[in-house]
């Protein structure tokens, strides 16, 4: 009954930020990401993706309560370049590396095709 | 380390590779390798829950003199499923501009049946649905051609697939029992009820030898091994030698992907629907991430992002891919299809370029 509405899982409030960066006072060149409207899809992603990049010290993630969809990511770098560079850079790459899955994919998709006309024909 | 995804290495190495195995009109079983478990995970994911389909949502019942509850009904209806062709150019209600509903954002889909005089049940089928426009007209056979969807209704169209080209049973009527409702079909994506989702299953398997050790086989005796079912995926991946150490190095490389659809939309669009919504997220977060500062930075080198608000050196990072649940346009399967940011950089020619000097976004070659 007073169960949230299931849009709160992906929509953002008004005025919600999608992501927002603060600084972790305690140690040098880290920051904590916190994604609103997201879950383990992208923060596994991002967490996996930024471990193996240059420059990253530290890369994890949490979700604080299961029944908010949100994530804390907490990366730290060795100071080359800044936290949120190393999250955009992570970003791009994954971009990239989905069109190529995706462009590899329609390639053996066709292949198949035409692999299944020749066999009918 | 062994991060190949190729850059550099031998030109056939890069980036993720797929072998089909099996196709039928509703799945397809493929083995994706050389990617992480991560981005093979993230996409399943996303195939699961964030793919755009239709569904009914709401259903004016005008009259139900049935045995079912009108909820009960409703629900029913909802499960049915409507055909996606075209779904990109269909906007979320909650987006459109229309006061209630409008061509852009529903499909109306009526249903009449009556049993009169039958002393037998009369059955009430979804291909009873008939679909229309919001003004009661008939729906029109066009929208781009997909891929493999040709053989898909207009959209919002009841999906029928068995032999009998009933679809599924909504109801039983008896005699003198009448059903009479409208239904309002949207564009949803099964986060928000799994009424919206283009899969029926997505089976995901990895290291069917066990060698990572990532789960432990339970066993009544002292030999697991006799006592599990071989897995069908354990010809696709060496064996582990006896007496090897354990390499805890090793990561999965190998994923055995069995991606079951509804039939509401072609697999393969599934696949591709589902990297899209991928990239579109992260695109988002790109875009996102431009515009704030970045505060663990000493004052000053952030200065262009406080101003302005924005991401100015790329603006096109959205180019042709709408915001990430707005409308998109059309798809186009083939090498036309941009990557969502970075219209420029990187782009199809490193894809296909032999893997060599594949600039990053950020124009610097990696070194890994």
């Amino acid at each position: 009954m007073n169960a949230p509405d299931r849009y709160e899982l992906f929509l953002l409030g008004d005025g919600e930020a999608k992501v927002t960066v603060q600084p972790e006072t305690r140690v040098p060149n880290a920051a904590v990401f916190t994604f609103a409207k997201e879950d383990h899809t992208l923060a596994n992603l991002l967490r996996a993706k930024l471990v193996k990049l240059p420059h990253v010290l530290f890369a994890a993630y949490q979700v604080p309560h299961p029944l908010f969809a949100t994530f804390k990511l907490r990366v730290q770098t060795d100071g080359e370049k800044s936290p949120k560079d190393v999250v955009l850079q992570a970003c791009g790459d994954l971009i990239q590396e989905l069109q190529m899955l995706d462009q590899e994919f329609t390639k053996e998709w066709e292949l198949k095709k035409i692999a299944g006309e020749g066999m009918m024909g | 380390m062994d991060y190949d995804v190729g850059y550099g290495l031998d030109g056939d190495d890069t980036g993720p590779k797929i072998v089909i195995r099996e196709t039928t009109d509703k799945s397809i079983n493929f083995v994706l390798s050389n990617t992480t478990l991560s981005l093979a995970n993230a996409v399943r994911r996303v195939m699961l829950a964030e793919i755009p389909t239709i569904a009914i949502d709401l259903v004016e019942i005008e009259t139900n003199t049935s045995v079912l509850a009108d909820e009960f009904l409703a629900h029913r209806l909802g499960l049915v499923p409507l055909s996606t062709r075209d779904v990109d150019s269909m906007v979320y209600s909650r987006d459109c501009n229309c006061d209630e509903f409008c061509d852009n954002c529903t499909v109306m889909l009526r249903l009449h049946a009556v049993n009169r005089s039958s002393n037998q049940n009369v059955k009430v089928f979804a291909k009873d649905l008939f679909a229309e426009t919001v003004s009661g007209m008939p729906l029109r056979r066009d929208g781009p051609a997909i891929t493999t969807g040709d053989s898909l209704p207009p959209r919002g169209e009841p999906v029928i697939t068995d032999e009998n080209g009933n679809g599924a049973l909504i109801c039983q009527l008896r005699k003198g029992q009448e059903l009479r409702l409208r239904c309002i079909a949207r564009k949803g994506i099964a986060k928000e009820h799994a009424k919206w989702a283009p899969t029926a299953a997505i089976g995901f398997e990895y290291d069917p030898h066990n060698k990572l050790r990532h789960t432990t086989l339970w066993s009544e005796g002292d030999d697991s091994a006799a006592e599990w079912p071989e897995s069908r995926n354990k010809d696709w991946s060496r064996p582990p030698v006896e007496g090897e150490p354990f390499d805890y190095t090793a990561e999965p490389r190998k994923f055995f992907i069995n991606l079951e659809g509804t039939g509401v939309m072609p697999p393969d669009q599934i696949l591709h629907n589902g990297i899209k919504t991928l990239q579109q997220k992260l695109a988002f977060i790109v875009q996102n991430l431009r515009g704030t500062s970045d505060p663990s930075q000493p004052n000053g080198m952030d200065e262009s992002a406080n101003m302005g608000g924005g991401f100015s050196p790329t603006d096109g990072i959205m180019n042709g891919n709408g915001t990430a649940y707005g409308g998109n346009s059309a798809y186009a399967p083939d090498p036309g299809y941009q990557t969502p940011a970075y219209g420029g950089a990187g782009g199809v020619g490193s894809v296909y370029g032999g893997g060599l000097g594949a600039a990053t976004p950020y124009g610097q070659p990696r070194g890994y």
